[in-house]
């Protein structure tokens, strides 16, 4: 047979691989792109008054004592010379402890989702109220999907260490926004497995030692 | 209304302007990134995304490359970084399956050339799969490929000769039927 014939009838054959449907799902795909856009620029806006209130000195130490937490954790090294010329308040070290805070806010959401996580798969989704508590977690999951991409966005990632316990709790969060209500055990198993093998948790608070009460309640990024 | 001037609407904030960018690619991206997925959820979800990145990032397009091959950039970066993690995961899941002996012999009989067909896709490595799929299956031509992946257009035309290659060693015990 020649090369041209196989060509033909792989391209045939080849038609039918992962065909997709006729129709592009266009308006849901639109609603989703509009909603994600109008979720960052709401989180822009919010950004904003953390910088006027980091470049105004008012909360300073809050926001430095945020940086330092991240800090002992992330690069060693340019950054540790920065924090105090920051406290003065140029733009770049403002935005930088922005993301700080934003960073820090995020960890602290996130470890208690994950340990909210793993009390409830000791058995708590085969009591009464289980289901809505996975319903809970997997929209709360959803809710730090889309601030996950935008730190992987952000100059946050640039710290290698961040970046990877950030892509590891990408995929997690995933697996939790998937799962159904009644907390598939082989689902539940995966996901935890994942948390010990990558030592999720354990990362999560080396990176975020104190916790950021101060910043609990806000949305920064 | 041309490229450029529907560039310059979507920069100052146009909606009209930003749907009618949509609705010009959409259709290309989603179809892409199906192929690439063959999930409509993860074609959905890289689609938006591909989006959602294009609009943050047009003003930083400098008009060098036509849109599509901007936007097609983006599409494959997002689809291939996207299809590494769920790799990934799946790796995990194949791992758990064979840690508790889920997964048996493996392997099944499959007589249909499609379907040892789609497999032998699957199985190319990711470059080739990528520049297989866009050429022969969607019909880009190597310069869009290439403009997509940065890569040349005779590494696309390469790639896509050791991806029939693999295939056609793949599926060399289905020569019979390809006889007239």
């Amino acid at each position: 047979m020649t090369e041209d014939r196989f060509e033909r009838v792989l391209r045939d054959a080849a038609r039918d691989y992962h065909r997709p449907p006729d129709q592009t799902p266009r308006e849901e795909m639109w609603r989703q792109i509009e909603a994600a856009r109008a979720a960052r620029r709401r989180r822009v806006i919010t950004l904003r008054p953390a910088l006027r209130w980091g470049v105004g000195g008012v909360g300073i130490a809050a926001v430095l004592a945020l940086g330092i937490a991240l800090g002992r954790w992330s690069a060693a090294g340019p950054e540790r010379g920065t924090r105090a010329t920051a406290a003065r308040g140029g733009p770049d070290q403002a935005s930088t402890l922005a993301y700080r805070l934003a960073a820090a806010q995020y960890l602290t959401r996130t470890e208690a989702l994950l340990t909210g996580f793993r009390a409830q798969s000791r058995g708590a989704w085969d009591r009464r109220g289980g289901a809505t508590s996975a319903t809970q977690l997997a929209a709360q999951a959803r809710d730090l999907l889309g601030t996950t991409r935008l730190m992987l966005d952000s100059p946050a990632a640039n710290d290698a260490r961040l970046k990877s316990l950030l892509e590891d709790l990408e995929l997690l969060l995933a697996q939790i926004a998937q799962l159904p209500a009644s907390g598939d055990r082989e689902d539940v198993q995966l996901i935890n497995q994942g948390l010990e093998q990558r030592s999720v948790l354990l990362r999560l608070r080396t990176a975020n030692p104190a916790g950021p009460g101060p910043v609990r309640a806000q949305g920064a990024l | 209304m041309d490229e450029r001037e529907l560039i310059t609407r979507v920069r100052a904030g146009d909606g009209v302007a930003e749907r009618a960018l949509y609705d010009s690619h959409v259709d290309r991206v989603y179809r892409l990134a199906y192929r690439l997925a063959g999930d409509d959820e993860l074609a959905r979800e890289f689609t938006q995304d591909t989006f959602v990145r294009a609009f943050q990032r047009l003003a930083a397009f400098r008009g060098e490359a036509k849109l599509s091959t901007w936007l097609h950039a983006i599409a494959t970066s997002v689809i291939l970084n996207g299809l590494r993690k769920v790799k990934r995961f799946r790796r995990r899941e194949t791992d758990l399956d064979e840690a508790t002996g889920l997964v048996g012999g493996r392997r099944e009989a499959e007589p249909d050339l499609k379907r040892r067909l789609a497999r032998a896709i699957d199985d190319l490595p990711e470059g080739y799969r990528a520049v297989f799929v866009m050429h022969d299956v969607e019909g880009y031509t190597h310069e869009e490929i290439g403009g997509a992946l940065g890569i040349e257009t005779g590494t696309s035309k390469a790639q896509l000769s050791r991806a029939r290659a693999k295939l056609r060693e793949a599926l060399a015990d289905f020569a019979g039927e390809w006889v007239p």
